[in-house]
């Protein structure tokens, strides 16, 4: 006998004889007829769009034959279908060319999640019991449709609400639609990390009210200010293709990166240069390097006619922002400030860019506005041609229709919240009577302090449409669960990344696996049972049908789709994953619009303004930063494992919450790297393993958002902590926006290693390995 | 004194699971078992049961298992039909299809409706059902090698080869055994690569 097979005996013979008896055979699947008519082995790929954030980036989604686990007519069984098995960056798109971030590679894991809701269900047990029983689609129908009949009937249709995630495109144009028909208020879009300060600001000193597209490989020197745009921030995968370019793809030209923010980001190690300024003093950093811009006439005359009229005292020179009172407020040191200005200046094209922290303060529409001064000041670079070609433009909206659509950026979405929490506690005349939840969470993302899990729990009747139960949607009613994004029509309008106008387009890459319906048939679908206005407003019988209708106008506006006929223009956007319009011109890129008058008279120039925060500084000591996870965006992504098992990029923690402490203060708390420490803010506290990070100010404690979820299926629940629980409910002085970094904290170490989770790629951070090293 | 206690015990060991194996039925008239899936948490799909486990670690197959339907190659090839009819994507891809309700009911919706097993395949889709067909060749996982039928019919490798006279079959039988030594045999023959690489990878 060969000594393989005979190890292979004997290990296995003792253990076979015990599991034999194990088997089942009523446990036995069987196998379904296939839907879809594949050859086994070969893969087709097929066009996407990404939804695990806004960016919108176009996917290529590789199908190929397997086998499924699925329930068909109450029967568990094998099929044999198309099932996507990888996902890459659609390499026609122009906003991500081919490329797709690690969050992007988990939409996989949305579709095959096995806590999944797999088909309705109604709530049996209390509110948020999570007891829930199986009811058929025709039932749960009928029975959404009764509420909204009766609510109807009784003269209350304005007392439905919409809360939902903030959507793009057609799934945005079609609840807008259905509400307004049915007479019920614009629906809520939460997401704690919504950009609307950013874009009133640049509605004010641009003429546009979005997000900024930066042609970052043209540049030869960015300076950022808290915008992590190579990991979460805009549109981060068209950012680093531009950053790339940037630094490493013109030979002889590599250009030059400062970042300035407080808690370094994986932006910031990246930077040339990192500059830690106090929080919230960036847009006063930003005015003092303009001073000196101004004072030495270092840039081009006239160029500061546009952004610059926002900040009061520009013309003048800004005289309150000499370097040396900047160096008080900011702790930046004037000669470094002195020297920005210099090398700002004399390189060919640079750009100032805002997002993320700065924003976050009270005094973020200030901090935004003066960064965009100062890109004003700087951007001026030039083509080949000698025509002022600016490296920051904004990305046109499509020719579609939709051209009603106001140019006022819609209310901060913290605003519109607490709004809706505080109409519903009130419970008086034309609270909301009903709810429909798409894909919110607002009781994990939003402050405790907005009340909002006590006014959605005072709301009689709650639909949801997410296809997974979190700590918002264990509150619902019933829940009439969407296809996974995968199995959908997808659509998005891409607000920023590309400089052409774009529309992405997908249909469905597999056939559904479970038992579930897409939200926008099933509201196309209510509208048709309901009558009258509504399904006047909404005729279409399919989200398709709605798509088509809508896009297909397209086609006389040229741009990447040729097609002779409206249905081969449909055919052919299908088969490209979108249309978008032809590369601008160079010279004819979109200027920055001049402002009209009628919204430059409502805004005076702002002063100076400083940052105000939650706690007083002797009882809290520490500025709190919790910052968006690479992983888990708002921690809507914490149930998928993949991104749970990602290393986070600096620390490398994973599976775990941290709080990130500068070694300073570690040392004069008595603190080490794993300590369990407790974090107290005026509005709460939690517990959480400390990593300490030189990266970091000693008088800030920062902290990823997206881990501690009460219910969140099995890979997020109990797991970690999550700060957005003890922040206090402050909000951005002039737009309402949640100011997430205006908390102040106080921290003690409650116990050591043993007692705190942390998990770290490789035992350990190691940060500075080779130094450490003998060489 | 010792050794001759340990070859004791590894002998017994050995007819023990030799016994077990053996005494397993392999196939059962008219069951699922071999192509059926649990998922009872021990074992994954690809073990039903643990003496599933057992053979497959030991690369213990039947050599004609009893299929689910008693189908006859012989009188479809008799017929005139092609493999590839049936076999679908052989010439495309690493696979070829095993056949399913709806490529039997192309043909059966009207001819020999009457017949006990066509009946059956009718009920089968009826139920919604596929026909669980019991798989007769293939590797174990344990072989890491892959195979592609595609490149192989295209140098002009006739089915036979490899599975047999199909028209002397009823249900398949395993006739050919598809050892390493067969594979290198061929492609030295051949005169094509036998690299490691080329199937183990």
């Amino acid at each position: 006998m060969e000594r393989r097979n005979f190890i292979k005996i004997s290990a296995l013979t003792g253990v076979a004889a015990t599991l034999d008896a194990c088997r089942a055979p009523d446990k036995q699947l069987i196998r379904f007829i296939p839907e879809d008519n594949l050859i086994p082995g070969i893969a087709t790929w097929k066009p996407g769009v990404c939804t695990l954030c806004s960016a919108g980036c176009g996917l290529l989604v590789r199908v190929m034959q397997g086998d499924a686990e699925v329930v068909r007519n109450g029967q568990r069984g094998l099929m044999k279908m198309g099932l996507a098995k990888k996902l890459e960056g659609s390499p026609q798109n122009p906003v991500n060319a081919g490329k797709l971030c690690a969050r992007g590679q988990a939409g996989l894991q949305v579709l095959y999640h096995p806590d999944r809701i797999t088909h309705p269900i109604k709530r049996t047990g209390a509110r948020g019991s999570g007891e829930f029983q199986e009811i058929s689609w025709d039932d749960a129908l009928k029975e959404v449709v009764s509420h909204l009949t009766a609510l109807e009937s009784s003269k209350a249709a304005n007392s439905l609400a919409f809360l939902s995630m903030p959507l793009s495109g057609q799934r945005h144009k079609l609840i807008e639609s259905f509400l307004k028909a049915y007479g019920a208020p614009p629906a809520v879009w939460y997401e704690p990390f919504d950009e609307a300060v950013l874009r009133q600001a640049n509605l004010l000193s641009f003429g546009h009210a979005a997000l900024p597209t930066f042609e970052l490989g043209r540049a030869d020197y960015i300076i950022s200010f808290g915008a992590d745009f190579l990991g979460t921030w805009n549109s981060p995968v068209a950012q680093s293709i531009g950053y790339g370019e940037m630094r490493r793809g013109r030979p002889g030209r590599r250009g030059k990166f400062v970042q300035v923010e407080s808690r370094m980001s994986q932006t910031g190690a990246n930077a040339d240069e990192w500059i830690a300024c106090k929080p919230g003093t960036e847009g006063i950093l930003a005015l003092g390097i303009a001073h000196v811009i101004l004072s030495e006439k270092l840039a081009p005359q006239g160029a500061e006619t546009r952004a610059g009229s926002q900040i009061a005292g520009w013309s003048a020179g800004l005289p309150e922002f000499t370097p040396e009172a900047v160096e008080k407020q900011t702790g930046v040191s004037a000669a470094v400030i002195t020297r920005l200005a210099h090398e700002i200046t004399q390189s060919g094209s640079s750009a100032a860019i805002v997002g993320g922290a700065p924003l976050a303060q009270t005094n973020g529409h200030f901090n935004a506005l003066a960064v965009n001064a100062l890109e004003s000041l700087v951007d001026t670079g030039r083509d080949q041609n000698g025509n002022l070609r600016p490296i920051l433009g904004f990305t046109p909206e499509p020719p579609l229709s939709a051209a009603e659509e106001p140019a006022a950026p819609a209310q901060a979405s913290f605003a519109r919240l607490n709004s809706f929490a505080q109409s519903a506690l009130r419970g008086q005349a034309g609270a909301p009577q009903m709810l429909m939840l798409n894909e919110a969470n607002p009781i994990f993302s939003a402050p405790p302090a907005t009340r909002i899990g006590e006014a959605i729990a005072r709301i009689p009747y709650i639909v949801s449409f997410g296809g997974f139960i979190d700590e918002t949607s264990v509150q619902a009613d019933l829940i009439l669960p969407d296809h996974a994004p995968l199995e959908s029509w997808l659509d998005s309008i891409p607000e920023s990344g590309s400089l052409r106008s774009m529309v992405s387009l997908a249909p469905p890459a597999v056939s559904p696996l479970h038992n579930t319906r897409p939200m926008p048939d099933v509201l196309l679908g209510l509208a048709q049972q309901l009558g009258g206005d509504v399904a006047k407003a909404l005729p279409w019988t399919s989200f398709e049908a709605m798509l088509k209708a809508a896009l297909v106008p397209l086609r006389s506006h040229g741009g990447s789709v040729t097609a002779k006929t409206d249905d081969d223009f449909w055919q052919s956007m299908q088969t490209q994953g979108g249309w978008w319009s032809a590369p601008a011109a160079a010279g004819s890129k979109s200027a920055p619009a001049t402002l009209s008058s009628a919204t430059a008279a409502k805004h005076a120039p702002v002063a100076l303004t400083a940052p105000e925060f939650a706690g007083a500084a002797g009882d809290f000591p520490f500025c709190f930063q919790p910052y968006v996870s690479q992983s888990f965006g708002d921690g809507s992504l914490a149930h998928l494992p993949w991104m749970q098992e990602l290393p986070d990029v600096l620390t490398t923690a994973m599976w775990s919450s941290w709080v990130e402490i500068n070694p300073k203060t570690g040392e004069r708390l008595g603190i080490q790297q794993g300590d369990l420490v407790e974090i107290t803010s005026q509005a709460g506290s939690l517990r959480v393993p400390a990593v300490l990070s030189p990266g970091i100010a000693p008088d800030l404690l920062a902290m990823p958002v997206g881990q501690g979820h009460e219910n969140f299926g099995r890979f997020a629940t109990g797991r970690g902590a999550n700060p957005l629980s003890i922040l206090a409910p402050v909000a951005e002085r002039e737009t309402g926006a949640l100011a997430w970094a205006a908390t102040r904290v106080k921290l003690t170490r409650v116990g050591g290693p043993e007692q705190a989770k942390l998990v770290l790629f490789a035992g350990g951070m190691s940060g500075f390995p080779h130094e450490e090293e003998p060489r | 004194m010792g050794w001759q206690k340990w070859l004791l015990l590894m002998v017994c060991a050995v007819a023990c699971t030799w016994a077990m194996v053996k005494a397993v039925p392999t196939s059962h008239a008219g069951q699922t078992d071999l192509s059926a899936h649990v998922t009872s948490g021990v074992f994954t799909t690809a073990h039903p049961t643990a003496a599933q486990a057992v053979r497959d670690f030991l690369d213990f197959h039947p050599e004609h298992p009893v299929q689910p339907i008693a189908y006859t190659h012989a009188v479809h090839l008799a017929n005139g039909l092609q493999c590839e009819f049936c076999h679908v994507g052989v010439d495309q891809g690493p696979e070829a299809q095993i056949p399913g309700v709806a490529v039997c009911m192309t043909c059966h919706i009207a001819i020999d409706t009457d017949k006990p097993e066509i009946k059956k395949i009718a009920a089968y889709q009826a139920r919604g059902e596929d026909i669980p067909w019991v798989r007769v060749y293939n590797y174990s996982d344990s072989a890491h090698v892959r195979f592609n039928h595609a490149a192989h019919i295209r140098a002009g490798v006739g089915c036979s080869t490899c599975h047999g006279d199909m028209t002397k079959q009823t249900t398949a039988e395993r006739k050919v055994d598809l050892n390493m030594g067969f594979c290198v045999n061929c492609h030295k023959q051949k005169q094509v690569s036998v690299d490691c690489e080329t199937c183990h990878f």
